[in-house]
């Protein structure tokens, strides 16, 4: 088994509308995988359904050898599922790092008499691997400060750094560098696949397609529901079908030819999700 | 059979009232989305106030004279504030006053009351996460009540209203060949109850108001584009619903007492959750179905074969209840609760680093106290400390975990009654009780523990349904059980013992390792013996010390994330039912310890000890203090009824009654609400209001109608 996520015929239905339809994907374990697609293609119903939000009315998700359809969403993300989300979604009564320290440690039963009497457990791995997310997202200088005091960018760079937090086997990004100004998006994208080495696998849905093109190992397509072309950065970019559904605007091409320049081109939907 | 079908009838009248109330919390929900709690005392109010103009010819309006006349202040000759007008002269009209101009004038308390919630609370707050505005209105409820205390003195009024109303006006015999006899007054009742329906209805149907209500209900947008301003709508509904809270209060006079309105106000909620917020027909039916169940259920409960246990007020009470967890349940997410999903800005909750410190110091102003003052303050400071370790465990679930419970008193109750039961030895406690303790003759210790263990075993059950509702409709739960733990456990003769309906004597000798640590001094006749002010010293420190260790640990991160997301929260690896359950547990364990030590101060316990606007005063005055630190349940305690504060002012400036303090305690929740988010007094020391407190009072006013200021907010509602 060298899939880390496969899903097979996985379908959601919202009132009629498929929002997936029938959706074959694979990520190898250690890869980079990318998923574009125009807005309302279903990139983050995609997300949804596989991390539990959204019920799947047909087909399968395997994560690590393991059926997770009946898993609750938090089931999945103990076991190495970890998600961001387009809306940030940050805990905005707790600071940067306190947001990072819930999603790094696990709660036994016991842990609550441990914290009454202030015995914290403090385990080496996590607080290095939440170091290490605060250092990769430049987010050190304000571990202690609220997110709500940070710009729209940083506010971003936390809810990827928290899922990193959580040790993942494999990190969903959903459009993480949408709204991102141009020295955070080089933050970003200069790090994404560093996450690589640190024993995860990566998922990236976004719009910013110099970036996607520039990291992604394979690349799905997905519109109206349907993955409408699979393959490698060279074979998408080249790809007729691709070009008419997703980049055949002047503009896209420009910005697909533009390859490393990791300008963050906003759609300006940013934020609107669904 | 027949028996049945008439007490299902005869379940009309109290439905009527029911449905009329929730007519009335659905007009002010549509029209600003928020669920009054209070709206059944506004309608105790009207009633008040008509009763007291035909008996007295006396207007009382909505406030008491708080302006200051003890000590020095006397000196100043301030001039009162106006509460009471008289407007007949009883000479004129012997006996009666004429019946219109009392209806429009008790009409016009209402409309002042409507002006003065929408005004005064639900505008300040219409920007407020869902916390503050529920809070909003159960100040408007301890405030009304209180008001009622101190203006009517809250007792049982003879009536005066409308004769036709009455049960005993002559009733209908053999209705439909039933046999049995059936108040007249139930189908008048009804009368009333569908015409108000269906006139509300009508409104809201047909004429452009109502229409444009009903857009700014789906969205408030579609109201602007009709020309109203959303805040105009919310200002018109508010008046409307609370005209529809004074109508019903005058018409069901003759039936019930006034200072019931307050609590009928849980099967108008049912009546209101029936028809789903929206559908003023579906909320009438809901009343009477409800009022129908509650008959119904009675007469069942007259049957021999009916449980002892299942005491029959209880089965009255529970009905509301009921029919309210199963709608929510059923219509689960799908009620509209506008809102409901941004969660919005909750109060700071910052975990503390200077625990030692804090404890020492606390501690040792308490202990200095109870030992310089071995007279009246050793009462008082301990009533104080009582009321603080009670708010630890609004801090846990409220502050932390954002869950608005509303019934965490009543366990304290209940466990106070449970361990009575487990330490009792069937002898007569002391020579002037009236009833014996039977029970299982636990050690005094034992009895402590086993009786917290019932009380989390309670407080884990009303935390059940919290795990599909939220919000405020976790507060209208939990807000009902109140009534339903009263009657069929607390007040249970069969579960408590013979004293329970009444007075219940605790055990007059409660030792903790063969030692005496009752709060009854034998020497002094008092309750100040001062090993029991050591034990509840001690027992409170520990909690209050775990309570904030909890915040610095991993267990308060994980409450405060489900505070703020559940979403996230799940994301992260968070079971949110677990953590959930835990912090009802935690916090009714630590409500359970409170009821206990208050059961050891006072030489006997009663229902009414544990009534819910008890409970409301605390939840008020640890709001004040902070409900999010340690501090706040420190300075709450120091605030509450019966604590330092009032007993200082009584000292100083002779009596304030109980009443007025509530209802400063109660226009404090709401100020503080509306100033500070809900992080209180406490928090006035912390940066984030140090910083620039004015920012707060002008963070309000005018941010109006701008709903999307913080797009993130805006579309974490949309994403679901
Ligand atoms: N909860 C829902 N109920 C009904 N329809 C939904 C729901 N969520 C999403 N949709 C619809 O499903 C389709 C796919 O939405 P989705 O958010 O997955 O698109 P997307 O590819 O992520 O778009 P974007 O690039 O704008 O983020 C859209 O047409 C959207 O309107
Ligand atoms: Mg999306």
């Amino acid at each position: 088994m060298s899939n880390i996520l496969e899903t097979s015929g996985l379908t959601v239905t919202f009132g009629g509308l498929n929002a997936c339809d029938k959706v074959d994907l694979e990520v190898p374990k250690g890869q980079f995988v990318g998923l574009i697609g125009p807005n309302g293609a279903g990139k983050t119903t995609f997300i949804d359904a596989i991390t539990g939000y959204v019920p799947t009315s047909a087909g399968s998700a395997v994560f690590d050898g393991e059926d997770i359809g009946e898993l609750k969403p938090h089931e999945r993300a103990q076991r190495g599922l970890v998600r961001t989300f387009q809306s940030l979604e940050l805990f905005e009564d707790l600071s940067v790092r306190d947001n990072l320290l819930v999603a790094g440690y696990e709660s036994r039963w016991y842990s609550f008499i441990l914290d009454m009497l202030y015995m914290p457990r403090k385990d080496q791995k996590v607080e290095e691997q939440i170091e290490w997310a605060l250092e990769i997202m430049g987010l050190h200088d304000v571990a202690d400060a609220m997110p709500s005091d940070l710009s729209h960018g940083r506010r971003k760079l936390v809810g990827v750094a928290r899922a990193l937090a959580a040790s993942p086997k494999l990190i969903l990004l959903d459009e993480p560098a949408a709204g991102l100004d141009t020295a955070e998006s080089q933050i970003l994208g200069g790090h994404l696949r560093e996450f690589l080495d640190h024993d995860m696998s990566v998922f990236l849905i976004d719009h910013d397609m110099g970036l996607v093109l520039s990291v992604c190992d394979y690349i799905y397509v997905l519109d109206f529901g349907k993955i409408i072309a699979q393959g490698t950065p060279q074979e998408v970019r080249e790809s007729e079908t691709v070009k008419k559904a997703y980049l055949g605007e002047e503009a896209g091409e420009i910005q697909a030819q533009a390859g490393e320049r990791m300008t963050s081109l906003q759609h300006d939907q940013g934020g609107q999700d669904g | 059979m027949n028996q049945f079908i008439i007490a299902l009838i005869a379940g009309v009248g109290t439905g009527s009232l029911y449905a009329m109330l929730g007519t009335g919390v659905v007009v002010a929900f549509r029209g600003s989305g928020v669920i009054n709690l209070g709206h059944g005392a506004v309608a105790g109010y009207s009633a008040y106030v008509f009763n007291e103009l035909r008996t007295s010819g006396d207007l009382w309006l909505p406030w008491f004279d708080i302006i200051p006349e003890w000590g020095f202040l006397k000196t100043l000759r301030l001039n009162n504030l106006p509460t009471r007008i008289h407007v007949f002269d009883f000479e004129m009209y012997i006996g009666k006053p004429p019946i219109v101009p009392t209806v429009l004038i008790s009409v016009g308390v209402s409309v002042l009351i409507g002006l003065m919630m929408h005004l005064l609370v639900f505008r300040p707050l219409r920007n407020a996460p869902i916390l503050g505005k529920v809070i909003g209105s159960v100040g408007v409820l301890l405030y009304l009540d209180s008001v009622i205390a101190v203006n009517f003195g809250g007792q049982n009024r003879s009536s005066s209203g409308f004769w036709v109303f009455s049960p005993f006006s002559d009733p209908v015999e053999n209705f439909l060949g039933l046999g049995g006899t059936i108040p007249r007054a139930n189908f008048y009742l009804l009368f009333a109850a569908v015409i108000m329906g269906a006139v509300v209805f009508l409104l809201y149907r047909y004429t452009k108001f109502g229409i444009a209500t009903r857009a700014a209900d789906e969205n408030e947008k579609g109201a602007s584009l009709l020309g109203y301003s959303p805040q105009m709508l919310a200002g018109v509904n508010w008046v409307f619903s609370a005209v529809l809270a004074g109508l019903a209060g005058i018409l069901f006079l003759h039936k019930t007492q006034p200072s019931l309105y307050a609590t009928f106000i849980v099967g108008g909620l049912g009546a209101a959750l029936f028809g789903r917020l929206t559908s003023i027909p579906m909320t009438v039916a809901g009343g009477l179905i409800i009022g129908m169940m509650s008959g119904g259920g009675v007469q069942l409960a007259n049957n021999d074969w009916w449980p002892n246990w299942l005491e029959i007020e209880g089965v009255r009470t529970f009905m509301p209840l009921l029919v309210i967890i199963l709608v929510l349940y059923f219509q689960g997410d799908k009620l509209p609760i506008r809102g409901t999903l941004s969660v919005g800005r909750q109060p700071h909750a910052p975990a503390s680093n200077n625990v030692a410190v804090g404890t020492i110091f606390a501690v040792g102003f308490a202990l200095l106290l109870s030992n310089v003052f071995v007279s009246k303050w050793e009462s008082v400071l301990t009533a104080a400390v009582v009321a603080t370790l009670f708010m630890f465990s609004l801090t846990v679930l409220v502050g932390y975990l954002g869950q608005i419970s509303l019934a965490n008193y009543s366990i304290a109750g209940f466990a106070a009654f449970m361990m009575v039961r487990f330490v009792g030895d069937g002898t007569l406690q002391r020579e002037a009780d009236y009833y014996i303790i039977n029970g299982l003759d636990m050690p005094t210790i034992l009895g402590f523990v086993c009786a917290v263990g019932a009380g989390t075993i309670l407080g884990l059950l009303i935390g059940l349904p919290a795990l599909r509702i939220r919000g405020v409709q976790l507060a209208v739960v939990t807000m009902s059980s109140v009534l339903a733990i009263e009657e069929l456990l607390t007040k249970s003769r069969s579960l408590m013992g013979d004293g329970a309906a009444a007075i219940q004597p605790t055990p007059s000798k409660p030792t903790w390792f063969g030692q005496y640590i009752g709060g009854y001094n034998k020497e002094t006749f008092r309750t100040d013996y001062w090993k029991y002010s050591v034990l509840l010293i001690l027992i409170t420190a520990l909690v209050g010390v775990a309570v904030v260790n909890l915040r610095r640990g991993n267990t308060g991160r994980r409450f405060l994330a489900i505070r703020a997301n559940e979403r996230a929260a799940a994301a992260a690896g968070i079971n949110v039912k677990n953590a959930k359950m835990l912090g009802f547990g935690i916090s009714s364990a630590i409500a359970s310890m409170a009821g206990i030590m208050l059961a050891y101060k006072i030489p006997a316990i009663q229902a009414e000890n544990f009534a819910i606007f008890s409970g409301l005063g605390l939840l008020a005055f640890v709001y004040l203090g902070g409900i999010t630190t340690g501090y706040g349940a420190v300075v709450g305690g120091l605030l509450v009824a019966g604590g330092m504060m009032p007993e200082f002012l009584n000292l100083h400036f002779g009596d304030v009654e109980k009443g007025m303090i509530n209802a400063v305690g109660a226009v404090g929740l709401i100020v503080n609400a509306i100033v500070t988010g809900g992080e209180g007094v406490a928090l006035l020391q912390s940066n984030a209001l140090g910083k620039e407190p004015l920012a707060l009072l002008r963070r309000n006013p005018d941010e109006d109608d701008a709903p999307a200021a913080d797009e993130d907010n805006a579309t974490e509602g949309a994403s679901v």
